[in-house]
Order: structure tokens, then sequence, then C-alpha cells
């Protein structure tokens, strides 16, 4: 066994790779960045409907949520890429083919929109009705009240579970190698073709991974409590 | 078969509760000595001493921060004292003498003597997935050995006592709270512990469901149970005690029967304090 | 709607199949979660010298992507460790590995919001630290606990369908093979999606009314 680990932890493969590694990891940063935007806007809007007054309203929003945030990740990467250009085929006369990147956004930023509508929702209706109820004691036209005493307080009451969703999103970004998006996995199974050195390479990418999200996640985390901590005094 | 001397528990029951004598040939049935205690920097209690005979009730009042729940808590060791003892029936609580030695004593033979002792906190404190019944028979089960049946007809009696007979079976999440505080001194009852310490029993409770509460008390005290009672309830306090003792930053300040501490106080800040109760 | 009988109803014995295999590793790696994650969270909280350990390995599995682990646990550890020995046994482990993570945490969570009263009554009444923990502590976290564990399981179902990639042949597995003979994805692919969607809903709706009826009956919120 020692010998494996000693093989596994040899990361030399790996730094000799990494100029086409790091811009595989780049590739995920441009995904989850992407359907980060999707996901937001979509699922803002669903959290919107699904706050309605109007009850038809509500059901469409919840229907949306139930759909997306029950649907795993790869499944909905899979349809998403082969089978929505075809139907957009059948209903536009014309051959359709989906660029895997943009599958991948559309796919990822819609299950997650399920994820953040859900965030939303649940820091919209914890606003005591209190405050908006002197909103419009005061004169507030319905909008106002919305972006400037509603949603301040939604973003600061929900941001440690966003950033859980976000780390999320950015773990679900690997999918997309098994659709040849060119990511960093992508490129470890590549080289490990090319190589045959499975050891190192796959244990580098945990390593990387590893790294990435626990340190971004941690500096995040500490940065949001701070900046909420400086509101709520 | 149950122990029926707990329903002649009442040894020597006072005609009124401001009349009881203290006899002087009776040991204490728990006694304090020179309590100190410390957390951190901050020494809360700075040197208490008194003491509670058997069937009396005393009554601790002070502001907060005076040191009254911190010395409830210390006298059955869920606070360890810095330095001083607490003799239970004349033994040591804090300390046990081994070879003529003095020794702090173990958690488990603090727990053996923590039985003897029932406490009842402000924040009721019962076990939300066990029934009413459960919650009282828990202990007598796990700690006396008592046999099922045995325990749960002793467990119904003590809901009986506090007038919750018909609510054994259900779940505190489904009692008000004066009813959860009425099961939770059940459940203190249930061990026949020697003496009832109560931590501010009906400050979490709203108006109206503190009088369920301080009537069971009141009960107890008739029936010659030893109280030692943390409250803000003056009148309370003034009725049913036979000793009433002001704490102020960790001593006692003053120490005697109701008439002498609601009406005659000796001391300035005792009687700024009744007057902010008492209009 | 030839082609979906054709392409569906046809197959449902693959499909069937592959469900029972979905299951099957879904099972066994929920087990091995609840199991791990419990000895990761004792661990961490009561073993003063192997909590860095726990810790370490708490936010390891937490914060690699699944098909990560999946991958490096598939052709890494065998060499290691001489284990996992077949891709069924790989998959469940990965799975396994995954959600003890994020449960132990769940534990931890639990156990720091049983409230202090609750342990100093015990106490009063005489109850043992030992006691206490097994009839007053640990109830109310499995309780509190719950409807998390059920959520985990939707998780772990939802990972599984990468199993496929190490070649385990579950749900995700038959379906792409059908759509690789056939070369007529819409329908199996939609019909898959739902079944796992309608699957997975399930699980969650039954987990909410558990959350439900738990704080009804107990007043005890999830944790």
């Amino acid at each position: 066994m020692s010998d494996a680990l000693r093989q596994s932890l040899d990361l030399s493969v790996f730094w000799e790779y990494r100029a086409v590694l790091l811009h595989g990891l780049a590739v995920n940063f441009y995904v989850f960045a992407a359907s980060a935007v999707v996901a937001l806007g979509i699922g803002l809007g669903a959290a919107l409907l699904r706050v309605s007054r109007l009850a038809p309203v509500r059901w469409i929003g919840t229907v949306h949520v139930e759909i997306f945030r029950n649907a795993p990740e790869y499944i909905m990467v899979v349809w998403v890429h082969f089978v929505l250009p075809l139907l957009l085929s059948l209903l536009l006369a014309r051959r359709l083919e989906f660029d895997p990147f943009v599958s991948s956004v559309i796919a990822l930023g819609f299950v997650y929109s399920g994820y953040f509508a859900e965030t939303f929702r649940a820091g919209i209706e914890a606003i005591p009705r209190a405050h908006i109820e002197a909103g419009r004691a005061c004169g507030m036209p319905e909008r106002l009240i919305l972006w400037r005493i509603v949603l301040p307080q939604v973003v600061r009451r929900m941001l440690p579970e966003s950033l859980n969703q976000f780390i999320s999103l950015f773990k679900a970004t690997t999918i997309v190698s098994l659709i040849a998006v060119p990511d960093l996995m992508y490129q470890v199974t590549m080289v490990t073709q090319q190589e045959m050195r499975p050891l190192p390479l796959y244990t580098g990418a945990a390593l990387v991974y590893f790294t990435v999200i626990f340190a971004a996640g941690t500096l995040l985390r500490a940065l949001s409590e701070r900046w909420r901590s400086k509101i709520y005094a | 078969m149950i122990n029926h001397s707990f329903e002649r528990r009442s040894f020597r029951v006072p005609t009124t509760a401001q009349g009881a004598a203290v006899n002087a040939a009776d040991a204490p049935n728990i006694r304090v000595v020179d309590l100190h205690k410390r957390f951190g920097a901050l020494e809360v209690l700075r040197g208490v001493s008194f003491e509670v005979h058997r069937g009396n009730v005393l009554s601790m009042i002070g502001a907060s921060g005076s040191g009254k729940s911190t010395l409830l808590r210390c006298i059955n060791h869920l606070e360890t004292p810095t330095s001083g003892d607490v003799l239970i029936e004349g033994r040591s609580l804090v300390y046990r003498d081994a070879d003529g030695k003095r020794a702090p004593r173990s958690l488990a033979e603090i727990n053996r003597m923590r039985r003897e002792l029932g406490m009842v906190f402000q924040q009721f404190n019962l076990w939300p997935h066990m029934t009413a019944l459960g919650n009282v028979i828990e202990a007598p089960i796990r700690v006396r050995r008592m046999a099922r049946k045995e325990a749960v007809e002793l467990g119904e009696e003590c809901l009986r006592r506090v007038h919750l007979g018909e609510k054994s079976h259900e779940y505190p999440a489904r009692l008000s709270g004066g009813q959860q505080q009425r099961v939770a001194i059940a459940r203190a009852l249930a061990m026949q512990p020697k003496a009832m310490l109560f931590d501010e029993p009906t400050s979490s409770l709203d108006p109206e469901l503190t009088e369920e509460v301080l009537g069971v008390m009141r009960e107890l005290a008739r029936d010659g149970t030893t109280m030692i009672v943390v409250t803000h309830e003056m009148g309370f306090a003034r009725e049913v005690s036979d000793r009433v003792m002001f704490l102020n930053d960790g001593l006692i300040e003053e120490e005697g029967p109701p008439q002498q501490i609601f009406g005659a106080a000796r001391s300035p800040r005792l009687r700024q304090f009744i007057s902010k109760y008492l209009h | 709607m030839s082609n979906w009988h054709r392409l569906v109803w046809n197959q449902r014995d693959a499909l069937l199949a592959g469900l029972g295999v979905t299951i099957e590793v879904c099972a066994i790696a929920f087990a091995f979660a609840v199991v791990g994650g419990l000895v990761l969270c004792l661990l961490r909280m009561y073993v003063k010298p192997l909590r860095p350990v726990a810790i370490t390995l708490i936010e390891f599995f937490r914060a690699t992507p699944i098909l990560v682990q999946l991958l490096w646990v598939n052709y890494v550890w065998p060499s290691l460790f001489g284990f996992p020995d077949s891709f069924f046994a790989a998959a469940w482990l990965a799975l396994a590995l995954q959600s003890s993570g994020y449960l132990a945490e769940t534990f931890r969570g639990g156990i720091e919001a049983v409230p202090r009263g609750h342990r100093e009554a015990a106490y009063s009444v005489g109850l043992s630290p030992f006691a206490t923990f097994w009839r007053v502590t640990a109830p109310q976290v499995a309780l509190a606990a719950a409807p998390s564990i059920v959520n985990q399981f939707t998780v772990i179902v939802k990972s599984s369908t990468l199993v496929s990639v190490i070649t385990v042949q579950d749900l995700m597995y038959q379906s792409q093979k059908i759509v690789n003979i056939w070369y007529e994805p819409i329908e199996i692919l939609t019909a898959t999606a739902a079944i796992y969607i309608v699957v997975i809903f399930a699980v969650s709706i039954a987990g909410k009314a558990l959350a439900d009826s738990l704080r009804s009956r107990y007043g005890i919120a999830a944790a």
C-alpha cells in the first residue's frame, strides 16, 4: 500500500500538465458563474410567483420548484443536451444542436433555480409583516417596498444558506465533463487515458477541488458573517 | 407495593406556615457553610451561610445578579462551589472524608446524593420525547430501580397531586406552561426527595398561569415539604414562607420571618427593593 | 405514440432492473452513511485526540464533488486499501462517504441543540451522565435529525445517477444503453428523468410529513 500511497502523492505528472488542468478549472468557474446568474434570476422569479396573492400564480411557481428541486443534475444535463434540441427542432422545423457549454448552463441553472427559489421564499416569508405595513403606512408604493425593505432583508437573512447552495452548484459543474465540456475533470480523464497513471491524477484532482472549495467556502462564510453582524449589530 | 410513607411525609404540620417553630434539637435538613462561587474574575457568591430545617419553607429574594439562582444551583451541585460546603442532613455534598482527609466527591457520589433533592427549573425542562407520565417515572425506574408497574402507580399519584391526573399520556408540546411546570414538580416529587428546590418557577409563565403553579406549591408547603424557593412572587413569599432571605451582591443582606422582611425591614436596600414590588 | 410503446414500455424490464440496482446502491450507501456520520460525529465531539482527523475527514467529504469522489474511490482506492473490489462497491462507498460528512454535521447540530436544561433536569433527578445521554439527549437528536436524514437520502438518489459512469448498471446506465441502441433519446430520457423526479419527490414529501408530525407531536424542530 505504501508504494501506491507514494504514487498517489507523486503529483509531478499533475504539475507537468498544469497549464491544461488549470484551464480546465477555469472552465469550471465559467460554467459556475453563468449557471449562477441563470439560477438566481429564475429562482428569484419563481420565489416571487410563490408569494403572490393569486393562487394559480403560486401554483405555477410551486410546480417549477418541485420539478427542478427534485431532479438529479446529471439527468437534466443529459436531457437538455440531447432531447431539448430535438424537441425544438421539431417545433421550429430546423436542425438544432446545443453547444455543451450552453446545455450545461441551462440545465444547472434551472435545477439550482429550484433551490434558490425555496431559499428566497423562506427569506421573504420570514420578513415580519409589520415592516411591510409600516412601509404602506408611510405611503410607499408596493414596488418600492419590495426593493428597499423586503429584498435587502431577504439577502441578509438568506446569505448563509445561499452560500451553501453556491458551493453545491460549483461542485455540480464537474458533471459537465460527462458531456465533453473541457473542465478540470474532463482534462484529468483525458490525461489519464494518455499517461495511464490514474493514482496521482485522480488524487490530485480530489485535492485541488477540496482545497479550492474548502478555502473559498471558509473565506466566504467568514466574510458573510462579518457583513451580516454589522447590519444586525 | 407503593411505599405508603410517601403519603404521610408531614412530620410536623405547622398550624400556620408562619407559626412554625424551629426545633433547635432537629438537625438542619440543609446547611450551607461559607459558600463562595466565582466565574472567572467575577465572584458571584461571597460567603453565604444559612440553614433550612425540616418541613420549613425558605424563600430567597433579591435583584437579578444578586446570586440567588447560583446559590440554589450550588446546593444541588449543578454549579461547583469555589469554596465552602453544602451539607444535606449532616453529610457534605461537596467533600468526602477519606482517612481523615478531605477530598472532593466523585460525580457518581454526587449523583447519588442529588436524588435526595428535587429541583424545579424556570424553563420547566420537560423532556419533549416522553409523555408527562414518562417524564415522571423515568428516574424512579432508572435510578431507584423500581419495577415499571410500581413506578407507573407512583407517577400517576404524583400527577394527581399536582392536579394533572388526566394528562398523564399527553406530550409536553400539548401542555400549557403552567401544566408543564406542574408536571416538572411531579417529576421531582416522584423521587421522594428530602427537600425541593425551586428556581424562579413562575418567571416564565403568563400571569394567568402562575396561580395554578403557586397553588400546588402552597399545598406542598402545607403538607410539610422542605422547600427553598427563589422567586419574585412577593405575595407567595410573604404568605407561605417560614423564613425569607434577601440576597444582595453575593451576600445575605437580611434574613428573617416574613413579617420582619416585608413589614419592618432593617436594611435600607431591602426596603427599597420591597417598595418597588409592593405598592 | 407507438414510439413510447416501442422505446419505453417494451424496455420496461431493463428499466426496472436498472431501477432495482439504483435502489440497492442507494439503500446500502444510506445505511453506511448514517453509521459513518454517527461515528464521525461522536469522534469529533468526544474523542479529543482524534478530533482533527475527524474534522478533516468531514470537511474533505463535504467539499469534494461526488463525481470526483466516485472516480477517485473507484480507480485509486483498490491500489491504496485493497478495497473496493467491484464497481458496485465503489459506487455505494463513494456515495456513503459523501453523505456521512453531511450527516456528521447534522448530528452535531442536533446534539448541541438539546437545551442544557434538559441535561440538568436529568442530573437533578439523579440520572447518570450515561443514562442522560441515552434516554434524554440521543432520542431528541434522532427525532430532530430525522427530516435531514430523509433529505440526505434524496441527495444520495440524485448522486446515484453518476454511478453509471463507472459502469454500474443502474437506471441511468440502462436508459443510456437503450439510447445508444435506438438513437432516439426523446422518449426514453424524458421517461427516465420523470421516474427520478417522481421517486425523489415522493421521498421529499414523506420527509416533510415526518418533519410536520414531529413538530406537532413533540415540539421538536428539524435540525
